[in-house]
């Protein structure tokens, strides 16, 4: 029996051990230990030319629409340390099996990541195939694999550019999604009134939004980009008027009285703006439908220019003149807690960051005869105070408005000699002009 | 009648007339013997005597100038500071005239300066300026007010069940980045110049949010150790785990290290 029982006892004690090998491999899991101090460096990213593969005459001017559109929204990400095209090596990939790793990840382009694919049209389609390599990881190298079809048209192809270099964007850059198919509104009065334009984020597509023939100012896009609310003057004075892009007309809302400006959308869709109908201009609270209206302050300086914490959307941040020029303010949303944030100067045109964390605004901090002060755009941390200038000696900057992954800043500047939309990365650098035509001003960029 | 008294004073004018007439002969022969006696012992007059003889000039690029005296390989321009260096003048000090001393000047004893209370209380601090200089202000997407200088670290990987750093160190070096950006260092004790280290640990679900976010070994700053997590809680994800990873969560091990 002795003989017979140890078979099965050590049958039963490598079954346990294997049950235990088991368990503790099915509750593994990977860790990572990283900490500060390692150097926040930008990724160094390539971005091949896609290459053509079918032999449509057509796919030259595609392909040349789409790299020229794929490599400025990397370049303009303001994440990625992109690797000069003189870098490249001669042969460049279409297929994942063209690759020459030692060629990618050794100097000259010495770079971590490599997009490339292929675009093709094949009856009246394209279809473009795109892959985002970690090229310093041979084993593993892949981390994006996107395929895309859609009309063999040069506007379809700039979509997918923006979502192809979305795609790798909210990859490498934390999860933020990129800004690539996000829109800015803004006023133009190249037609010689007023009216609300939109654009791509980049100026191209620019497009007319209102007809009115009168004065159209400060266009607010709401948070789902279905609505957008600005100030026109009409037979009754300035009201807030309400455009919808679902039915792509304007519809109603309701008339106020007085001198109604500066309308701002908060995160769940609740509008600020600023009203006269008691006789001086304050900041007012009304829901969607323009119903249940709450005044918020209620002091004789003129109030104006409200704008939303988009993170919370519990605070308001506005410019007021009640103790001489203009400074700006800061309150909880139902008018408690009143905070000045700047002391000096002339402060006007703020905007609320993303994250929740910064204001961006235009201030004059020299005001004054004898005191040539220079309008330019700051930021500051609503928290510590601290600030930065983000333009310096280039003309009058004013309207900043945070781009929705919180990296960008895009405004309004007379630099050129005429008030111009120009767009740049949230430290102040990269700074690039988006519009041409007239004089164009107030951008607002769209919630995502 | 008056033309008669007219012609009576005829008689009278004859005198003047006379002494006039006496005194310009007198004059005119002053005038004459003068010319005669002092010209005669002065020599001869102006314009008189031979002209001389012609000057000759000579060119004077003829005249032979001083060679330079540092010979130079320099064809641009000469080094020679030349010849004709004006020295500076030497200003010669004027000595101190000493003052003349005042009989009436009565000469006052300073006293020494005495010690208020009120200097000897600590001045307060001019407030200091909050502006962050212009590109001072840290990356794009992060807090402009941290500086990495001073900070060390290291980090590797260990998978007891994987290989997720080696196969997705892109992934890490993005939670890596995006902690670094969120924390703000100004949230630390201004007091503090340098803390040990504070381990986090945290776990990344495949929808990238930060859970159980714990202090595993606390720095002996507690500002520093509220610092970094409340970087962590700021965050609101790290963006999905890689599709093809098969784990459901990622733990991951997090230090901060301080110095000012």
């Amino acid at each position: 029996m002795s003989i017979s029982a140890r078979p099965i006892r050590d049958r039963a004690l490598i079954t346990v051990a294997l049950l235990i090998l088991l368990v503790a491999a099915a509750s593994a899991q990977d860790w990572i230990r990283t900490g500060t101090g390692l150097g926040v460096e930008r990724v160094r990213l390539a971005a091949a030319d896609f290459q053509s593969s079918t032999a449509d005459a057509r796919n030259a001017d595609l392909l040349k629409t789409f790299n020229t559109v794929l490599w400025s929204d990397l370049d303009n990400a303001g994440i990625f340390d992109l690797v000069s095209r003189s870098f490249y090596p001669l042969q460049q990939p279409g297929q994942p099996s063209d690759i020459n790793f030692s060629a990618w990840n050794s100097p000259p382009p010495n770079t971590s990541m490599l997009a490339f694919g292929n675009l093709g049209i094949a009856s009246g389609k394209v279809t473009l195939q795109g892959w985002l390599y970690d090229v310093k990881n041979e084993k593993s190298p892949q981390v994006l694999g996107k395929q895309y079809n859609d009309n063999a048209t040069p506007d379809a192809v700039r979509v997918i550019a923006h979502r192809f270099a979305d795609e790798i964007i909210f990859r490498l850059g934390g999860g933020v999604a990129g800004i690539a198919e996000s829109k800015i509104y803004f006023v133009s009065e190249r037609t010689g009134h007023k009216e609300v334009w939109m654009m791509d984020y980049d100026g191209a597509n620019q497009q007319q939004v209102t007809h009115l023939g009168s004065i159209s100012l400060s266009p607010r896009i709401s948070p789902d980009g279905s609505r957008l609310a600005f100030s026109s003057i009409n037979k009754g004075g300035w009201e807030i008027m309400m455009y919808s892009f679902d039915l792509n007309r304007m519809i109603s809302f309701p008339r106020f009285g007085g001198m109604n400006l500066s309308p701002s959308f908060s995160p769940e869709g609740k509008i600020a703006f600023s009203s006269s109908r008691n006789g001086y201009p304050n900041i007012f609270v009304v829901d969607a439908s323009g119903g249940n209206s709450k005044r918020l302050t209620d002091d004789k300086g003129p109030d104006v220019s409200p704008t939303w914490n988009r993170k919370t959307g519990s605070q308001i941040a506005f410019v007021s003149g009640r103790t001489g020029l203009p400074q700006i303010y800061t309150m909880e949303s139902d008018g408690t807690n009143l905070q000045r944030i700047t002391d000096q100067g002339y402060a006007v045109s703020p905007n609320w960051s993303p994250n929740g964390q910064f204001l961006t605004f235009s201030w004059m901090r020299k005001y004054g005869p004898g005191e040539p002060g220079s309008n330019d755009l700051y930021l500051m941390d609503i928290a510590s105070k601290q600030w930065v200038q983000l333009t310096h000696d280039a003309g009058r900057n004013d309207f900043p408005c945070w781009s929705p992954d919180g990296r960008h800043i895009v405004f309004q500047s007379h630099r050129s000699g005429r008030d111009q939309i120009w767009s740049m990365l949230a430290d102040g650098t990269n700074v690039k002009q988006l519009t041409f035509d007239g004089a164009n001003s107030q951008p607002n960029w769209s919630w995502k | 009648m008056y033309a008669d008294n007219i012609y009576s004073e005829h008689g009278q004018l004859r005198r003047p007339l006379a002494w006039s007439l006496g005194l310009h002969v007198a004059f005119a022969a002053f005038v004459v013997l003068y010319s005669v006696f002092v010209n005669g012992i002065r020599g001869s007059g102006w314009g008189s005597g031979g002209g001389g003889d012609a000057m000759g000039a000579t060119l004077v690029s003829a005249v032979p100038l001083p060679a330079n005296p540092t010979e130079t390989t320099n064809v641009v321009a000469t080094e020679s500071k030349g010849l004709a260096k004006s020295q500076p003048t030497v200003q010669e000090k004027e000595p101190e005239a000493i003052p003349i001393p005042d009989k009436n000047t009565k000469t006052r004893i300073k006293p020494a300066p005495v010690k208020t209370a009120t200097e000897r209380r600590p001045q307060p601090e001019q407030p200091q300026s909050n502006q962050i200089p212009y590109g001072e202000g840290g990356p794009v997407n992060g807090p402009y007010t941290m500086s990495a200088g001073g900070a060390k670290g290291g980090f590797g990987f260990t998978g007891s069940g994987g290989d997720f750093g080696s196969r997705y160190s892109w992934y890490v070096q993005a939670v890596q980045r995006k902690v670094t950006e969120n924390w703000l260092k100004y949230e630390v004790d201004p007091r503090i110049t340098e803390a040990s280290r504070v381990y986090l640990t945290f776990d990344i679900g495949r929808d990238g949010h930060a859970s159980n976010i714990q202090i595993e070994q606390p720095s002996n700053v507690p500002s520093l150790n509220q610092s970094a997590l409340r970087a962590l809680q700021r965050i609101d994800t790290f963006g999905p785990l890689p599709p093809d990873y098969s784990g459901s969560k990622v733990s991951v091990e997090f230090w901060f290290d301080f110095k000012r």
